[in-house]
């Protein structure tokens, strides 16, 4: 019992981490139509911002934290204004490869403005406070951590379908030329998409960050098991994602702990892969109609 | 105006022998390409240049695999990587296990072609970027089994000197056996520039082209999906899975841990930035990805040289959509410009 009950907390951590970074990638591509492979590379950035200014001027994690937001935001405007407008032209695979261009623009700044040693953030609740459940250690942090995600996807959705912008990103994504006809500012959409989606990014990095450190790779995982969950809901939807992205964590976290440390993964994978096979648009997903 | 007429000549006959012999301007690049393994020794080349143009060479093989998939057939692979990997690690693991080289490749070769029957099934369930991160997964899981399987020697898997038909022995430390191998897969890299154009100009090559534009009229040809998606993936794992024996033949120490999502995703951009559906443009996208960062860049930039590479990547992007190598036809008009303009000089200067 206790270890089902760590592992379904743990599960619950990590899968509101891939939940959140899962929606960023949805985000873009639904209205930018393209897969953001930089998603994870942003997070990173605006946690070595976060890392540095703890290490430099000593603030709390909470103050770097919303400095890192800020600067994330930032970033996320800066890319779609200088990176993805101009380039709006050119095919959904091309663009994929310039998000590749901006992983490595970032990866060369962050040696130069932070130094080449990793740096370490805190949990935003030191792990001292905690409360043991049926002999399950259950941190504070950790109910911060799902309790938060929770509420912000919570916000988004309810962003994204009552409010008059919800339906904007709504309608973006659907149809951006025929929204541009309708007077959509389909430019802002776009634009605030990705300081969203940066948002998102940067948040699921100081969420991962005390577990490992700061350092270029640490989203790594986190990103693909984004990409996988939003395979496995459905990138026509935005709440398949978030679905998808707990049953990869629950499904690798159970796994690796019953079954086995090595083959865990490529179980949880190859079952994907299979129940792709038979549902080809992901669990909430809908075949996209085409007209010829 | 005299010499523009004769240089203008001579790049007609040229053209005219080339679609003669089309195999011709493969074979010289190869040997131009060759000449590169033996420069180091008389001292005009560093012997870190030709690891480079190593490098440059495994991976337009690569990326020309790719470029079938990406360029002819409007298809996407983010786990090549894993197949370059199955390549150079698989051939390690046979050639351990006692196997003769050829054989161990052969083996290898027929393996991977049979994941890529696999990816190609599944393709045909599966569009767009469901099927670019279905391949992610294999990739993925195949990194999974390759970093932590011992049969791969958890780091690297050291393969040693290559014996080539049970008599002559190449290995990597003999500066002049290095040589050697470089020339061996200048060869292997010309052979294959040939098969992909006969590929590219045969039937296949044409069903394929025909499917990227539209599935739905390729299959009211007759075109059959089924088929050419098969061969479409098929090939394109073979080629990497030919890169990788490659690698292992030439570095013949690989790594284990070196096959990931990053490396697809420069594959990809090596065939993007160097040019959808051209050979040469190919090998030009890997020299721009590969080699200028690693043969100047990193000399006077270090670790900041990443932004350089990022920057150059993202502006070929947007000027040049379909790859560098159509620049050609940018300098092209601007010559013809060019002729005008001196022409129309010279009726004036008549008058």
């Amino acid at each position: 019992m206790t270890d089902l009950l760590r592992l379904l907390f743990n599960s619950l951590e990590t899968g509101s981490v891939y939940a959140l970074a899962a929606l960023g990638i949805v985000l873009i591509f639904r209205t930018s139509r393209t897969t953001n492979f930089a998603q994870g590379m942003i997070g990173t950035f605006n946690a070595y911002i976060a890392a540095f200014l703890m290490l430099r001027y000593g603030f709390s994690i909470w103050l770097v934290a919303l400095a890192a937001l800020i600067t994330a935001f930032a970033t996320g405007i800066i890319i779609d204004t200088f990176i993805i407008r101009p380039a709006a032209k050119v095919s959904p695979i091309s663009k994929q490869i310039i998000t590749l261009g901006i992983i490595m623009v970032i990866i060369g700044i962050l040696p130069w403005f932070f130094g080449v040693d990793a740096m370490t953030l805190p949990r935003f609740i030191p792990s001292s406070y905690s409360v043991t459940i049926l002999g399950a250690d259950l941190r504070y942090n950790t109910i911060f951590v799902i309790v938060l995600s929770t509420l912000l996807m919570a916000a988004m959705f309810w962003f994204i379908q009552y409010t008059k912008w919800g339906l904007a990103t709504r309608v973006t994504a659907s149809d951006e030329t025929t929204s541009k006809l309708m007077g959509v500012p389909t430019k802002t959409v776009t634009m605030v998409s990705w300081a969203t989606a940066a948002m998102l990014g940067t948040l699921a990095a100081l969420f991962v960050a005390p577990r490992i450190s700061v350092f270029a790779n640490m989203l790594l995982t986190v990103q693909i098991s984004a990409f996988f969950a939003g395979t496995l809901g459905g990138f026509s939807t935005f709440f398949g994602p978030v679905v998808g992205a707990f049953i990869i964590s629950f499904g690798r976290n159970f796994t690796q702990f019953y079954i086995s440390d090595i083959w865990g993964n490529v179980l949880v994978y190859t079952s994907i892969l299979v129940f792709l096979y038979f549902k080809p648009y992901g669990i909430f997903g809908k075949k996209p109609t085409k007209k010829v | 105006m005299k010499r523009l007429k004769t240089i203008e000549n001579f790049f007609a006959t040229l053209s005219q022998s080339i679609t003669k012999y089309p195999i011709v301007p493969f074979i010289i690049f190869g040997l131009l390409i060759a000449s590169i393994g033996f420069l180091p020794h008389t001292g005009l080349m560093r012997w870190g240049t030709m690891g480079v143009f190593a490098y440059i060479v495994i991976f337009s093989v690569v990326a020309m695999g790719l470029n079938l998939l990406l360029g002819f057939s409007g298809l996407i692979s983010l786990g090549t990587a894993g197949f370059v990997g199955a390549g150079a690690l698989g051939l390690g693991v046979f050639i351990n296990l006692g196997l003769p080289f050829e054989i161990a490749a052969v083996l290898v070769l027929v393996i991977a072609g049979g994941m890529g029957a696999l990816i190609g099934l599944f393709s045909l369930k599966v569009e767009g970027i469901y099927l670019a991160i279905a391949t992610l997964f294999v990739g993925e899981i195949l990194r999974q089994i390759y970093t932590q399987v011992e049969i791969f020697g958890g780091q690297a898997i050291r393969i040693g000197a290559i014996r080539f038909f049970g008599f002559i022995e190449l290995s990597m430390i003999n500066q002049l056996q290095r040589s050697f191998l470089f020339l061996m897969i200048t060869i292997m890299m010309v052979l294959m520039m040939i098969v992909m154009h006969n590929i590219v100009k045969s039937k296949t090559g044409r069903a394929l082209m025909a499917m990227s534009r539209s599935q739905h009229a390729a299959q009211a040809m007759g075109i059959s999906l089924l088929k050419y998606r098969l061969t479409a993936f098929i090939l394109a794992t073979l080629f990497a899975t030919f890169g990788g024996i490659m690698y292992g033949l030439y570095y013949q120490n690989v790594p284990t841990t070196a096959w990931t999502l990053d490396l697809s995703l420069f594959v990809i951009a090596m065939v993007v930035v160097g040019g959808l559906k051209s050979i040469f443009g190919t090998f030009l996208g890997v020299f721009i990805i590969h080699g200028i960062p690693n043969l100047w860049l990193k000399n006077y930039f270090g670790d900041i040289s990443y932004i350089f590479s990022g920057i150059l990547i993202i502006l070929v992007i947007i000027f040049y959509p379909y790859g560098f190598v159509y620049i050609w036809y940018d300098l092209k008009r601007l010559y013809y410009k060019y002729r005008q303009h001196l022409s129309k000089k010279k009726v004036t200067s008549d008058e």
